[in-house]
């Protein structure tokens, strides 16, 4: 995949408070106005024909929604039996459920505290990162949500991991 | 056919006992020799005034009058006038009101007509400086000049001596509801010329245009807006013309086609604010010669600048400036109207008042909409999506509800006092389901009402005698529901007393009752609401249905096709068996409407026929298009819910219906109809389902043509579900076309059968797909 940085916003568009999650040892960071609630996992019902990071929808509250396993969707291992919460995010009036393992706290990081994301060289997939915050001497990782989201990036990895 | 040709006086008088030919004197007279009582003079004198009005023979401006006069002898008639005596003054006042306008003139009616609009304009003079005092006291002085517009402006001054009035018994709601169809089929028309201009071929856009024309026209004659009815069937022939290809799509004729289209919308525009002002309808501009034009389009001697005045006459722009003065504008008021027309309003006034008559308009919308708001009745407007979601918070509350009581923590014999309370709260939520569910629907009443006035006037210029009973009209329905069936049940009555219903002659012959019947029964049926529409006329004609059907090339022979399938030709679009072209019915629109409206709503129409003894129409629809009556089944485990409209049956098969067909899979024979076996779970890629047709289930879906029989596990049951989309985060899903919450609270995916079964058609590359998703 391309190495090449997608354009950043100003490191201070990018300050401001995140709400941390874990995928494994991983800690990831949201923007926490992007985040409606979070909910325990549900049964989830399963959509035929749609890519596989798409777990299905769930009923929230006379809704359905549609959720999206986060490590399968960045190509981690699926551990059977981990506990999941779900992160109900709201786009653009939209709202999608997020599949993590568990969330961690809020956390407000400085400007200064947000490096952009450094390329890892082919393989490694940074387009999805708004950057990488280091506060409290962990290193968050910051989630470009809507990238994450955006059906043309749905299609862009069901391409990539069919190369694969 | 112009109204106005109607002008001269037709009234000879005659023999006043010869009703076919009566005259509106001879009403009069007749009239004063009857008493209350004498019902069955009363039902002729009703009758040949209904006939004065349908046969244009009273001048279109009388014509009010004289159909409310009719339509007061109804009520005596029918026994339905509360006091009789009342009833008979009211009548004789709707005469004499029709006749004022007779004596006021010489000529016919034109001079009252004129009288009305300077009454009007003096009206208008003496409004406006009310409105328009803030604004700017110029105003004034452009009004004064008011007389002026019969004598300046007198290329006009035909259409503005034009004056109509709404007729007194109108239903404001129908009328209403009218007006925004209207509109709004007149919208699609727009764009569908527009389609048209682009590519003159298009038959589907000639016929939005066509239905559109039709629909305003049938609607607003039942109205008894007649100017509008007339002119939408001028509008509605010349593109019947383009339709059979009787004349080609030029330039020319989409000018007057768009014109037209405008023309209604100008006249629909007068009617609105008649409405809600009381005034009389001014017609607009341009109408008489753009009828004219209509009436007259000849391609051969096609003489475009001569259509370019016309149609351009229409547009607002050359609306006169006295029309922008006056608060009852026929044009579509723009306040850069009365600026681009400086001439005109220079004519009219010699003050360099433009700017403020500009501003006139504008206040006078902001009074009128006011006055629209301060009318408000005791029910109040709430936009369908909270609606909606009110409803899907009662239902999750239900199962909330029901989760609570049926908690394994709480024990009856125990905490009965809790269990008391948590009963007391069940009742109270399934009251409040009850209640949301109630808020949609309305009775069937009001529609089948307006269906009634449509027997009637069908009967009358048909020459049919036609009784008409209702049953079950109050059984309640989706309020969006009745709205939409409105118009194909009025299509189908039309079509059931002009076609169906033989006149009384040939019903005497044929050792009938000289009076024909049509029914209207509602009922309900399974979680249906089932409207039959029931004539006791000639039934449908098989072989005159196949012989059209092979002429329109629609069918190459009716070898193997039941009655069913024959009587169904008649929704094809241009199918039409009666031999003449009625302004009743008779085009060919109308069953290709009926079937796309009832199809819309989810409706299915069925069609009984005996030669001699009638038809039944039977229309089963939803009762609210909120809910979907599914089929809940199981595959693997996974639960789909399919919509019951789409299954015609399942069952269980036995080995020795099932065969395989080299390179074209599995196949069941049913009653010696092989159809192909889809199978879901290969389909839907779901684990663990069974594989063997013979201990799963075969549903049977699909249209008549093409019937599939789907493999799934087993049939949990049946279920009523609201349908919802899956979130616009995940898109389209092929072969789903919702998700609905299930009794358990988790989401149930409801099938799309037609997409489901194109899927499996193209299942090569779907499974394609599948695995690459996998």
């Amino acid at each position: 995949m391309s190495t090449a940085i997608p354009v950043l916003p100003a490191a201070d568009a990018r300050a401001g408070k995140y709400l941390t999650f874990f995928l494994g040892t991983e800690e990831y960071g949201l923007e926490i106005l992007k985040v409606s609630e979070i909910i325990g996992m549900q049964p989830v019902t399963r959509v035929p024909r749609v890519p596989e990071f798409v777990r299905g929808v769930i009923n929230l509250r006379g809704k359905v929604i549609p959720i999206t396993d986060l490590r399968l969707k960045f190509d981690m291992p699926v551990v059977e039996g981990r506990d999941e919460v779900i992160i109900v995010v709201q786009m653009r009036g939209v709202q999608t459920g997020l599949v993590v393992d568990r969330v961690s706290e809020v956390v407000a990081i400085a400007p200064e505290e947000i490096e952009d994301a450094p390329a890892f060289g082919a393989g490694i997939r940074t387009e999805f990162l708004l950057g990488i915050g280091k506060t409290g001497g962990r290193v968050k990782l910051l989630v470009d949500i809507d990238r994450v989201l955006e059906s043309s990036e749905l299609a862009a990895i069901e391409h990539a991991t069919s190369a694969a | 056919m112009s109204p106005r040709d109607s002008g001269d006086r037709p009234f000879i008088a005659t023999c006043p006992f010869a009703v076919s030919n009566l005259t509106l004197d001879d009403a009069a007279t007749l009239l004063l020799q009857l008493e209350p009582g004498d019902l069955p003079d009363l039902a002729r004198l009703r009758d040949a005034l209904t006939t004065l009005v349908f046969e244009n023979r009273v001048p279109i401006g009388m014509q009010p009058h004289v159909a409310r006069a009719a339509r007061l002898l109804g009520t005596l008639v029918d026994g339905s006038a509360a006091d009789t005596s009342a009833v008979f003054v009211d009548v004789s006042r709707a005469i004499e009101a029709a006749m004022a306008l007779v004596d006021s003139g010489a000529s016919g009616f034109t001079p009252a007509a004129t009288v009305a609009v300077r009454d009007d304009a003096d009206a208008a003079t003496r409004a406006v400086p009310e409105v328009t005092a803030a604004v700017t006291p110029a105003v004034a002085d452009v009004v004064p000049p008011a007389p002026a517009p019969s004598a300046v402006v007198h290329h006009v001054t035909e259409d503005r001596d034009l004056v109509d009035t709404l007729p007194d018994d109108t239903d404001l709601d129908l009328l209403g509801d009218f007006l925004t169809e209207s509109m709004d089929s007149l919208a699609a028309a727009e764009a569908a010329l527009l389609d048209l201009e682009a590519d003159p071929a298009n038959e589907e856009a000639v016929n939005t245009v066509f239905r559109a024309f039709h629909t305003v026209k049938g609607t607003s004659a039942f109205l008894g807006l007649g100017r509008i009815a007339a002119f939408a069937h001028e509008a509605e022939s010349l593109l019947s013309r383009v339709r059979d290809h009787e004349i080609a799509y030029t330039r020319a004729c989409a000018e007057l086609s768009l014109a037209s289209s405008d023309m209604l919308r100008a006249l629909l525009e007068v009617v609105r604010d008649a409405a809600s002002h009381g005034t009389v309808m001014r017609v607009p501009t341009g109408y008489s010669a753009l009828l004219d034009a209509l009436a007259t389009y000849d391609p051969t001697h096609e003489n475009a600048a001569h259509i370019q005045a016309v149609t351009h006459a229409v547009t607002p722009s050359s609306a006169p400036a006295p029309a922008t003065v006056s608060p009852e504008s026929p044009a579509p008021v723009k306040s850069e109207t009365v600026t681009s027309a400086p001439v005109t309003s220079a004519t009219v006034t010699s003050a360099p008042a433009a700017p403020s008559v500009a501003s006139a308009p504008t206040e006078d919308a902001t009074k009128r909409n006011a006055t629209r708001e301060a009318g408000g009745d005791a029910t109040i407007r709430v936009r369908t999506d909270r609606l909606d979601r009110l409803i899907d918070m009662v239902g999750e509350l239900v199962i909330a509800q029901s989760m609570i009581a049926g908690d394994t923590e709480l024990d009856v014999r125990v905490q009965h006092e809790l269990a008391r309370k948590i009963t007391h709260a069940g009742k109270i939520v399934r009251e409040l389901q009850d209640l949301s569910m109630s808020m949609r629907m309305i009775e069937l009443r009001p529609t089948f009402q307006k269906l009634a006035r449509v027997v009637r006037d069908t009967a009358v210029k048909a020459g049919k005698e036609v009784t008409f009973s209702v049953a079950g009209d109050d059984v309640e329905i989706d309020r969006q529901l009745a709205d939409l069936l409105g118009d194909p049940l009025v299509h189908m009555v039309r079509n059931a007393v002009d076609h169906g219903v033989e006149r009384p002659d040939e019903r005497v012959a044929a050792g009938k009752a000289r009076t024909g019947s049509v029914r209207l029964h509602a009922y309900h049926a399974s979680g249906n609401v089932v409207v039959e529409l029931i004539d006791d006329g000639r039934g449908l004609h098989r072989e005159k249905i196949v012989a059209k059907a092979i002429e329109k090339g629609l069918i190459e022979s009716d070898k193997g096709m039941s009655d069913s399938e024959v009587f169904n030709l008649i929704f094809a679009p241009g199918f039409s068996t009666a031999e003449k072209v009625t302004d009743i019915s008779g085009r060919g629109v109308g069953m290709d409407v009926v079937r796309r409206n009832l199809e819309a709503i989810r409706g299915r129409i069925d069609i009984t026929s005996a030669p001699g003894q009638g038809t039944t129409f039977a229309i089963r629809l939803p009762l609210t298009l909120a809910v979907t009556d599914g089929m809940l089944v199981r595959v693997g485990q996974e639960r789909y819910v399919v919509p019951t409209t789409n299954i015609h049956m399942s069952f269980r098969p036995e080995p020795s219906m099932l065969s395989s067909v080299v390179g074209k899979g599995e196949v069941v024979l049913l009653r010696g109809e092989l159809m192909p076996i889809v199978r879901l779970h290969r389909l839907f890629d779901v684990p663990s389902a069974n594989e063997d047709p013979m201990n799963g289930l075969l549903m049977i879906v699909g249209d008549a043509e093409r019937r599939t029989a789907l493999l799934v596990d087993e049939l949990l049951g049946q279920q009523q579900v609201v349908a919802k989309s899956l979130g616009g985060a995940l898109g389209k899903v092929a072969g789903v076309s919702g998700g609905a919450i299930l009794g358990d609270g988790r989401v149930g995916l409801i099938l799309d059968v037609a997409e489901t079964l194109a899927l499996a058609n193209g299942h090569a590359a779907g499974a394609g797909r599948a695995a690459l998703a996998a």
